[in-house]
């Protein structure tokens, strides 16, 4: 009698502290959802979501929220770690939507998540921002609920293959070394074209299986062939590996340029002297040129974000607190936060921010050039853009012994 | 054929980390009869000291590996003592799932300890290589496989000569035996996990001098190095070096002529057919 009687003044209890922020409230709170490789092989990754997204809506919050309606609501993150597994992720996004009950949600990093868990955003419809997956994949089927502030895996080496004309001597050879997972096959599937077209040849076409960490015989293989160009597609661990395994095997072609890992801090940190000269690619630079409503432009943002987390930010970073804008902005053009209403808004949605000019093709992905980077030193170079050769690279690459 | 002389190098070289790799392993696995799962991990920490060594301390991995030794060897005998020891008697699903239990453990502390980030341990030589006609010998690779020669070829002599490596031959083969003639198992058990795990810590430092380190590279070493056990055999040091030389000389080959995707396919195939012709091992007995 008396248990079941403690029993219920404590549920009374804690049914008024629960009710008590909801009063005190001035309006609904709107609730963000993602899972977010906070722990496993990509967590390294992964962070810069956690960071940025955290970062937007905070920054966005103290600016008085998402005003819809004349009213001002504020932001909630709920986010969950899934340990780098994509089946986790894809049950974390379902409980986001169906427990949890999130009003709309931003993306995971890299493209077989988003692909993953794009379904769950199709299937309850509710509006999916990612900045994290870049394959063409993702978009190509006809999906209403996603929108992807990644440029388009396809056309990664666009800008690099089109500043090869203009180098001196001319290569003429160039070898691709992908990776077997949906955005490096998409790189490779988009490059292939693009290498035909400029007239270059392809000595060496080499898909390798994710996570390897032996790279000597397709070295080798490159130096035996004497390709001109190295062109590889996959992720930061492979590619330290290529890079250290190629000095010690003196492997040295006229350039090489990866798809990730330039970009990044950590990468070049891990390298040391050896990340110089290498290429890279990036849509997104710290530029004052980007204006941005909530934090001033993306010189700004970049100075905020490394004084808060202790490291700069790459395009993952700016890509991730874009697309918490891009919610916001569309929810504003909606006047709701009904997601139907939400994903229409995203669809034609039109505005600057500190990531680059934010709008959707048909298919719910962003078009966004990319710039060609080079290590030159201590310093990531912008070489190569729309307006042309912006700064002289280093070309040819000197052998390993003269450095 | 420059290549092919070049790839087969390349094969031998790797195939002699592959060979430290595993030599900690089918230590373990042939006395104590523990498949350790988290094998991968102790590599995975033995890299991070070797690493914190050098960074911090300017300790030349290849001249701090009997530090890194020490020190693991030290983690190993207490892990033994303190925990596996509870076990080893139970069923192998309760060690395997204990030591599963370890490399999750083992793994995420390392990320809160190391974080995330990426590591290399580069001293100046990690790129450097000698040529030999058209051949191009990497130095720090050199100086793995002549470690790799080294450690196999002393533990074979350990075992085989020394009282307290006849010690663990003969808890090995026969426990009752072996306790008759002296021999305190829970000592040797833990002295023989405390090597294992040395062995391991001390590939790590050679697996972060050529490749890169971070808290989750534990688990597809411990697969590796599991293949290479059985290609190998448990019975003796020499067979793992057999078979660490034989992987690494195939997976070479097939990403020369078939492609890499294949490589790990022709491995674990290679596991697959030892498993069916020969159980013991390429140098193992054959009952």
């Amino acid at each position: 009698m008396s248990s079941s009687h403690t029993g219920f003044l404590s549920r009374l209890f804690l049914l008024l502290i629960t009710c008590v922020p909801v009063f005190a409230a001035a309006a609904q709170d709107v609730v963000l959802g993602a899972s977010v490789q906070l722990t496993g092989p990509v967590a390294n990754t992964g962070r810069y979501y956690r960071d940025s997204y955290q970062f937007a809506v905070d920054k966005i919050n103290a600016a008085g929220g998402v005003k819809i309606a004349g009213q001002s609501h504020k932001l909630v993150l709920k986010l969950y770690d899934n340990q780098s597994d994509v089946n986790l992720s894809m049950r974390q996004y379902t409980q986001l939507v169906t427990e949890d009950k999130v009003n709309l949600l931003l993306g995971p990093f890299a493209s077989n998540f988003a692909l993953a868990d794009s379904a769950i955003s199709e299937k309850y419809k509710v509006p999916m921002v990612q900045g994290g997956g870049a394959s063409d994949q993702i978009f190509a089927r006809k999906f209403q609920y996603i929108f992807g502030t990644l440029a388009p895996a396809s056309n990664y080496f666009g800008s690099t293959i089109s500043m090869l004309k203009l180098l001196k001597p001319a290569p003429k050879s160039v070898a691709l070394l992908y990776a077997d997972d949906a955005f490096d096959v998409s790189v490779a599937e988009g490059t292939r074209p693009m290498l035909k077209q400029a007239g270059l040849n392809v000595v060496l076409d080499e898909r390798y299986s994710t996570n390897a960490t032996d790279f000597n015989s397709l070295l080798s293989q490159i130096k035996s062939q004497n390709a001109d160009v190295v062109l590889v597609a996959g992720h930061e661990t492979e590619i330290l590996n290529f890079v250290r395994q190629a000095k010690s095997l003196e492997v040295a072609p006229k350039m090489y340029s990866f798809t990730v890992g330039v970009p990044s801090e950590d990468f070049r940190k891990a390298l040391g002297r050896d990340a110089n000269y290498a290429f890279g690619m990036t849509p997104w630079l710290p530029s004052a040129e980007l204006k941005d409503r909530w934090f001033g432009d993306a010189g700004q943002f970049a100075k905020a974000y490394k004084a808060k987390f202790g490291y700069d930010p790459d395009y993952h970073a700016a890509s991730g607190a874009a697309d918490v804008e891009a919610l916001v902005q569309a929810m504003e053009d909606a006047g709701s936060l009904d997601p139907q209403k939400v994903r229409d808004a995203l669809a034609r949605i039109r505005f600057d921010s500190l990531y680059g000019p934010i709008a959707f093709n048909a298919n719910g992905q962003i078009e966004l050039p990319q710039m060609v980077i080079q290590v030159q030193g201590d310093n990531v170079v912008e070489i190569y853009g729309l307006k042309g050769l912006i700064k002289q690279p280093k070309y040819p690459m000197p052998a390993w012994n003269q450095r | 054929m420059d290549l092919l002389a070049q790839i087969l190098v390349n094969g031998v070289l790797q195939g002699g980390l592959y060979a430290v790799m595993a030599l900690g392993l089918a230590l373990v696995w042939g006395v104590l009869n523990i498949v350790n799962l988290a094998h991968g991990a102790f590599i995975m920490l033995g890299g991070y000291a070797s690493w914190y060594l050098y960074t911090y301390l300017h300790i030349d991995p290849f001249l701090g590996l009997p530090l890194t030794a020490v020190v693991m060897f030290a983690l190993g005998y207490g892990i033994q003592r303190g925990l596996l020891n509870l076990v080893i008697r139970a069923p192998m699903f309760n060690t395997l799932l204990i030591t599963f239990g370890l490399e999750v453990v083992l793994t995420y502390l390392a990320q809160l300890v190391f974080s995330a980030d990426f590591r290399t341990i580069n001293p100046p030589y990690a790129g450097s290589s000698l040529a030999l006609g058209p051949l191009v010998l990497p130095v720090a690779r050199m100086a793995a496989f002549a470690v790799a020669i080294f450690l196999t070829v002393g533990m074979w002599l350990f075992l085989l000569h020394t009282r307290l490596g006849r010690a663990i031959r003969a808890t090995a083969q026969n426990l009752v035996a072996a306790r008759l003639y002296g021999v305190e198992p829970r000592h040797l058990y833990a002295m023989t996990f405390g090597l294992g795990i040395a062995l391991a810590g001390m590939a790590g430092t050679l697996y972060g001098t050529v490749s890169q380190i971070n808290p989750y590279i534990g688990a597809s070493l411990t697969a590796k190095s599991f293949a290479i056990a059985i290609i190998g055999g448990l019975e003796n040091p020499l067979g793992v070096l057999v078979g660490g030389l034989f992987l690494g000389i195939v997976e070479s080959l097939t990403t020369l002529y078939i492609g890499q995707t294949y490589a790990d396919v022709a491995s674990f195939g290679i596991l697959v057919l030892v498993l069916i012709v020969r159980p013991g091992g390429l140098l193992g007995r054959t009952t």
